[in-house]
């Protein structure tokens, strides 16, 4: 079977600093695949990458076995390619259930009407409910995005990705600064996700990715370690050695 | 009632009654605040709204000046159709421009579009055809004897220009509301966001920079119009940045703000001009204070004004 997502031979250099040594990955279908190595191991520049915000010097990217290593991030989403950010990247002057109205009539297509309010479409809305439900922000619809705490705003992430309705979903460091509490609320969140949807997720908690996972990578200095279930690579010398040993 | 309604219906009860009232000198007036209303609105699509701040936005105005006089004495056309002509052109250079200054950010998109404003103002002033430095006359008002205007009068021209930026305000105001004006907002916050969400971020940037030629250029048939006489000064930058700063003082992204930013800004030019001398110097001065003291412009206080207003009760 084609893997949903899949990188074949990426390489990506900043100046003399190869951040990413020909790596090949692919991510099956309905995955839960937590990538995860020590900072500096290239884990977001390999996300940008595979989302199109950063081109490589060579390689593919290949999302649904078509290569799209020349397509940008937009087109990238349009066909399915849907992700998060480190650092939340909401529209911050927006209310909550605006943003997601604007992510899903970005989806939508109807981006191009000029010609009518946005008040038309009132399946956004009613949608955009639903979304803000599912990623636990339906008593916060009306708040502006920049008032809402941090870990809120963590979740307003996941639905905006979600919006897109996508078939992979990147997500980047998903409970980077959340508190135990705010973390296990997203754990459960993203262990809640449809199983139709591949879920790409870079995560340091190891908690969260064991908690998540079927499938861990291990990068190191822009290479694949190891790939495999996640007791195969708990139970890696290597991995012990090289990442978990310090207090992971 | 909203307080954008409630300055809307305050702005057309102040045109109507001062367009009542006034002579000759004040219907002038009204036609030149009409006219930089159009224009400041419109740049205050892409600068406000979008996030495009273009210090070359005099370009399209001066276009829709030039395609007007054109279109008139070069092509014989009529007054309405001259001003179609006029509107296209703008388009039209914007579309061409567009595809390349959308790409910029920032200082860059400022710088860009300042060096395309002087290339155009550059070839127009060498231009043979457009009379050079001499500028250009010949040019027509329409005629709408049919609905009882006769635009030579300035009383009618400046009804004319009145409702015309009335008109430009419902038009822009719909966009701004439609889907596509949200998306603009939405890129003006986040454009990494917008783009990974699946948004053609350089497409909807191009959509709004055409949108706002084509209101500059119809501000620029008007303006061409109120002087029968169009010159390069129409194309010079110092008219893309007075525009800027009636949409800076007026309010960003308010739309209603740059129209009352047109009026304070017209009227004081006028008034302070006729008690000293020294009238730049003040409007100058006045210029620092609402930057400093009022966030987001004149229709940025009214906002607060009325927020406290009502903490108040």
């Amino acid at each position: 079977m084609t893997p949903s997502l899949e990188a074949r031979s990426l390489v990506k250099r900043f100046g003399a600093l190869t951040v990413t040594d020909s790596l090949s990955i692919g991510f099956e279908r309905g995955a839960r695949h937590a990538v995860i190595g020590p900072n500096g191991a290239g884990k977001t520049t390999l996300f940008n990458l595979l989302a199109g915000a950063l081109r490589p010097d060579a390689g593919q990217v290949l999302l649904e076995g078509e290569d799209v290593t020349a397509a940008g991030p937009d087109a990238r989403a349009r066909t399915g390619l849907s992700r998060s950010f480190q650092r939340n990247n909401p529209f911050p002057d927006m209310t909550v259930a605006e943003n997601l109205e604007t992510a899903l009539a970005i989806a939508g297509g109807v981006g191009r009407v000029f010609w009518r309010g946005f008040g038309h479409y009132r399946s956004l809305a009613e949608k955009a409910r639903e979304i803000a439900g599912s990623v636990g922000l339906n008593m916060v619809g009306d708040t502006i995005v920049r008032q809402l705490s941090y870990g809120m705003q963590r979740q307003l992430e996941i639905g905006l990705a979600l919006a897109a309705a996508p078939k992979v979903l990147l997500l980047d460091e998903p409970t980077a600064g959340m508190s135990p509490e705010e973390t296990e609320a997203m754990r459960h969140l993203i262990a809640g996700l449809p199983r139709s949807i591949t879920v790409v997720l870079i995560e340091h908690d190891m908690d969260v990715v064991f908690g998540i996972a079927d499938r861990i990578t291990v990068l190191d200095q822009g290479r694949v370690l190891l790939t495999g279930a996640p007791e195969k690579v708990r139970d890696s010398a290597i991995v012990r050695e090289r990442y978990m040993g310090s207090g992971g | 009632m909203t307080l954008r309604l409630v300055t809307l219906a305050v702005l057309i009860v102040a045109a109507g009654a001062s367009w009542a009232f006034s002579g000759f000198f004040g219907k002038d007036l009204l036609t030149e605040i009409a006219i930089l209303a159009i224009f400041a609105m419109s740049l205050d699509l892409l600068a406000g709204y979008t996030g495009m701040v273009s210090l070359g936005h005099a370009a399209f105005f001066g276009v829709g000046a030039y395609g007007m006089a054109a279109a008139g004495s070069l092509l014989g056309l009529g007054g309405l159709p001259a001003m179609a002509v006029a509107v296209a052109a703008a388009m039209a250079l914007a579309l061409i421009v567009g595809v390349f200054v959308v790409r910029l950010k920032g200082v860059f998109f400022i710088m860009i579009t300042l060096a395309v404003g002087q290339m155009v103002h550059a070839w127009v002033f060498r231009s043979e055809a457009l009379g050079g430095d001499d500028g250009m006359g010949g040019i027509i008002r329409p005629d709408l004897g049919t609905i009882g205007l006769v635009l030579d009068d300035p009383a009618d021209f400046a009804l004319f220009a009145l409702v015309l930026a009335f008109l430009s305000f419902l038009a822009l105001d719909l966009v701004a509301r439609s889907p596509f004006g949200r998306l603009l907002t939405a890129i003006h916050q986040s454009e990494s966001r917008a783009r990974a969400l699946g948004c053609p971020v350089e497409r909807y940037k191009l959509g709004a920079y055409v949108i706002a030629a084509a209101f500059a250029g119809l501000a620029g048939a008007l303006a061409a119009q109120r002087d029968y006489f169009v010159s390069p000064e129409f194309l010079t930058w110092t008219v893309s940045g007075e525009v800027l700063i009636v949409v800076i003082v007026g309010g960003m992204g308010s739309l209603l703000g740059p129209v009352i930013g047109a009026a304070v800004v017209t009227l004081l030019k006028h008034q302070l001009s006729d008690v000293t001398t020294y009238w730049m110097f003040f409007l100058g001065l006045f210029f620092v204070l609402v930057v400093m003291f009022a966030d987001r412009g004149l229709y940025g206080a009214l906002r607060r004004l009325k927020r406290r207003r009502e903490a108040a009760t």
